[in-house]
């Protein structure tokens, strides 16, 4: 016979923990929940009064109550564009390599630590190397070109990473039944796993390409120019054959720079400038985001393994 | 595979070979209880003891009843452990062998019966013969039951051979009777009962027959029944 | 050895019919001789010696304890373990009636799975309609005929006894359909390619008993149509299903033979402890 009492008391203490613990959880939650709060509410304050669609339409200005971002919202696009387009062609590709492709080895083993050890390396780290390699060596330039180059250099990791993951997430009985049926690897690439995992790898290439576009040291690294009044030449043209790729040759500035050369002026309405220029950041960066969890639940919705 | 008696205590589930091991010992007394009724009923039929004849009929429902728990031991085995192989062969024979045995409780009690009605000069002067041919069959069935009990399938093999020797000698005692009957019309009734009697013994050994060549097909898993002599002789010398 | 990189159909059944009449036996077809077959994980051998004769449009059954080896046994004749590095096949398996050797290493696994079928422990389908789980393998062959893939699907489907349950819902995802029913999709998927040897890997483990009924019932009804190999841990079901059954432990083939015999009276040891339940 058990004594229900002690029973009773042990079971009470147990609920005593329980609770402790979940006020503890709640207290670290809410600090850095309320952190970023505040941090979003200061920017609200100080800069929203300057969003207006002459702020989006300006180029900077020596005037600060004329001065916009649209230079550094051009340039951010098109390094963003330069980024998506290599990075995502080439993570993915080397995540399907390396997960289906390649023969388990010391090779292998060697590229995979290294490939988790790129994601952790400092971004200004990847500014240094795209300076030697891309601006001299290659001789881009201080351009557009140069600049998506290097932040497709650092989101790599990343979206490799991810595409992996979510490659390892396809049951095995799936490329069985695939393979079972009389499937190439291709076939099975083509049909089952670049279907399936698309979730997985969307997610991680927003989440990279969200990473860089607020990445400013390695933008600064290869130069940068933190005061652009013009736009870079317009990749359509009037003449044969239309399209024209000058502008990857073209300097340029991005948002995080125009908010750094803002920061560092000492008149007052400069740091409200920007801190727009931080609220549209913010705002880009959580759209992004936001898209990354949208997809990932849909994915999730439409396959069950 | 030859099924082996030291097998029946190696299954991984301990339940399972407690329970072979009740079904086997259930036949045994099955086995016991009906030789005991045809000795008495012999004894019944030599000493002309109505007394015993009637306790011999009356104890057949014992072993009606023996058979009915056989029965279900047999069908909670099959429904339980689904036994294959050599247990599947044990489980099926004895299932065979308790009709058999059964069916030999019911002629252990004709025989009672005939030792009730028989009397006068038939029973003067055959029962003694047919006391012998009694003996004969008994001693018969007591080698199938225990060839059964201890998974000999050597000594069930040699038993068909002596069933035929009984087989033979009733038929003697029969047309005996018959010639008693033509010559003493007065006495059909007591010779009658006493051919009953014979035709009883002779079946009766056919089932103990029956007993041993179910216990031959569980042991080898070949039946002994369908089998010509030299091929037994030879199945025989290779055990 | 002819090589039959192509599923065309007019030659397979032209390779059937020679089959036919050079028959050994007037009732049975030999449809695949293993030979000396071995197989290692590395430096462990799972596969020891194993010498067998599959029986065309016959069940064959391959019971054993876990890790006895009858999974490795049954992948080897689709070259599953192709896809694992470090494994290697020793001996042959001549697949009948052209005797091409599958385990051959200028033998394409790609072109054994195109002949050989196989259906997994779990039901696996795609996360795909019904309709495109069972094209697939029409798609993997190139086939493009819209009318024809209709066709062959519906007939799949008819021969894996589930079209009744499926025409008003073709589009719907395969994922909506009960486990039982996801299995005998797999069967239609692995069905409409007409392979000449249908692998089952404990296709019923997974499956309620009215399920595994079903199944049990649909791998009497195709063996007039494919000769069927089939492993499982279930022995009722193995005396159920297969006209063969093979024992085996330790990655040998302990016992090969009708499965009548072996299940009333083995001729090994080994044989009679693992199906009574003993001690071996």
């Amino acid at each position: 016979m058990q004594d229900t009492q002690a029973i009773r008391q042990l079971v009470l203490r147990g609920r005593r923990r329980d609770a402790i613990f979940a006020i503890i959880g709640l207290i670290c939650m809410m600090i850095g929940i309320l952190t970023l709060a505040v941090l979003l509410a200061g920017l609200i304050q100080d800069g929203a009064h300057r969003l207006n669609w002459s702020f989006f339409e300006n180029f900077p200005s020596r005037r600060a109550h004329q001065a916009g971002i649209l230079s550094a919202i051009v340039g951010s696009s098109l390094v963003m564009l330069i980024t998506a387009a290599t990075a995502i062609p080439f993570g993915i590709g080397a995540g399907i390599y390396l997960e289906e492709y390649a023969r388990r080895g010391w090779v292998t083993n060697l590229i995979e630590v290294n490939v988790t050890n790129l994601a952790g390396v400092p971004s200004i780290i990847y500014g240094l190397l795209a300076l030697s390699v891309f601006v001299y060596m290659l001789d881009f330039g201080q351009s557009i070109l140069s600049a998506g180059l290097t932040l497709a250099l650092m989101i790599l990791p990343v979206i490799i990473v991810s595409t992996r993951e979510a490659i390892r997430a396809i049951p095995v009985s799936i490329r069985e039944a695939a393979y079972g049926v009389g499937a190439t690897r291709w076939q099975l690439v083509r049909d089952h796993i670049l279907p399936y995992s698309a979730g997985g790898i969307l997610t991680g290439v927003i989440i990279g390409l969200a990473r860089a576009i607020g990445e400013t040291a390695p933008i600064i690294t290869i130069g940068a120019l933190t005061f652009i009044a013009f736009l870079p030449a317009s990749p359509i043209t009037g003449d044969f054959p239309f399209i024209s790729f000058e502008w990857l040759e073209s300097p340029f500035t991005v948002m995080p720079i125009q908010m750094f050369n803002w920061l560092s002026r000492p008149q007052a309405a400069f740091q409200e400038n920007a801190a727009a220029a931080g609220l549209v950041l913010v705002v880009m960066t959580l759209v992004m985001n936001g898209t990354a969890i949208w997809l990932r639940i849909r994915f999730r919705k439409r396959i069950k393994w | 595979m030859t099924l082996n008696k030291n097998d029946l205590r190696r299954h991984l589930s301990g339940q399972f070979n407690a329970e072979l091991d009740a079904i086997i010992g259930q036949v045994q007394s099955m086995g016991r209880l009906v030789l005991d009724q045809l000795r008495d009923a012999l004894k019944a039929l030599e000493l002309n003891d109505g007394e015993l004849a009637v306790q011999v009929i009356a104890r057949d429902a014992e072993v009606n009843q023996l058979e009915l728990g056989l029965d279900e031991a047999c069908r909670d085995m099959l429904v339980q452990r689904q036994p294959a192989a050599g247990d599947l062969r044990l489980v099926f024979a004895v299932i065979k062998v308790v009709m058999d045995i059964e069916r030999m409780g019911d002629l252990a009690k004709r025989v009672a019966k005939a030792a009730l009605e028989s009397s006068g000069a038939p029973q003067r002067q055959f029962g003694s013969t047919i006391a012998t041919l009694g003996a004969s069959v008994l001693a018969l069935s007591e080698k199938a039951l225990a060839a059964f009990v201890a998974f000999d399938g050597v000594a069930a093999a040699a038993i068909k051979q002596e069933d035929r020797l009984i087989d033979e000698r009733c038929k003697a005692i029969t047309a005996d009777l018959q010639s008693f009957i033509a010559e003493q019309p007065e006495a059909t009734g007591g010779a009658l009962q006493l051919i009953w009697a014979a035709r009883s013994l002779e079946r009766f050994g056919d089932h103990a027959k029956n007993v041993a060549e179910y216990i031959f097909y569980a042991v080898y898993g070949k039946e002994l029944r369908h089998m010509s002599d030299e091929e037994r002789a030879q199945w025989v010398a290779a055990a | 050895m002819v090589e039959q990189n192509n599923m065309d159909m007019s030659i397979r059944i032209a390779h059937k019919d020679a089959a036919t009449t050079a028959s050994t036996s007037p009732s049975t077809t030999l449809k695949a001789e293993v030979k000396g077959l071995d197989f290692w994980y590395g430096d462990n051998q799972a596969l020891k010696n194993i010498n067998m004769r599959i029986d065309e449009s016959r069940v064959t059954a391959l019971i054993g304890p876990s890790g006895c080896g009858k999974s490795t046994y049954l992948r080897c004749f689709n070259r599953m373990h192709d896809l694992q590095d470090n494994t290697r096949y020793g001996g042959e398996i001549l697949f009948q009636p052209d005797g091409v050797n599958i385990l051959a290493r200028s033998v394409d696994p790609i072109e054994v799975r195109m002949r050989i079928g196989m259906v997994f422990q779990k039901p696996n389908p795609f996360p795909k309609s019904i309709f495109e789980n069972v094209a697939y393998g029409l798609r993997v062959r190139g086939q493009k005929n819209r009318s024809e893939i209709a066709d062959r699907v519906e007939q799949a489907l008819r021969e894996a006894s589930i079209w009744d349950e499926v025409r008003e819902r073709l589009e719907d995802m395969a994922f909506n359909l009960s486990g039982g029913q996801q299995q005998r999709l797999c069967i239609a998927r692995a069905l409409a390619t007409e392979p000449e040897l249908l692998l089952f890997d404990e296709p019923t483990s997974a499956l309620d008993p009215n399920a595994t009924a079903n199944i049990e019932d649909l791998i009497h009804r195709l063996k007039e149509k494919v000769t069927i190999l089939i492993v499982t841990h279930n022995m009722q079901q193995a005396a159920r299903v297969s006209d063969y059954t093979a024992f085996m432990y330790l990655g040998e083939l302990i016992e090969f033979g009708a499965t009548r015999g072996v299940f009333t009276n083995p001729a090994k040891k080994q044989t009679e402890d693992y199906i009574t339940g003993r001690y071996g």
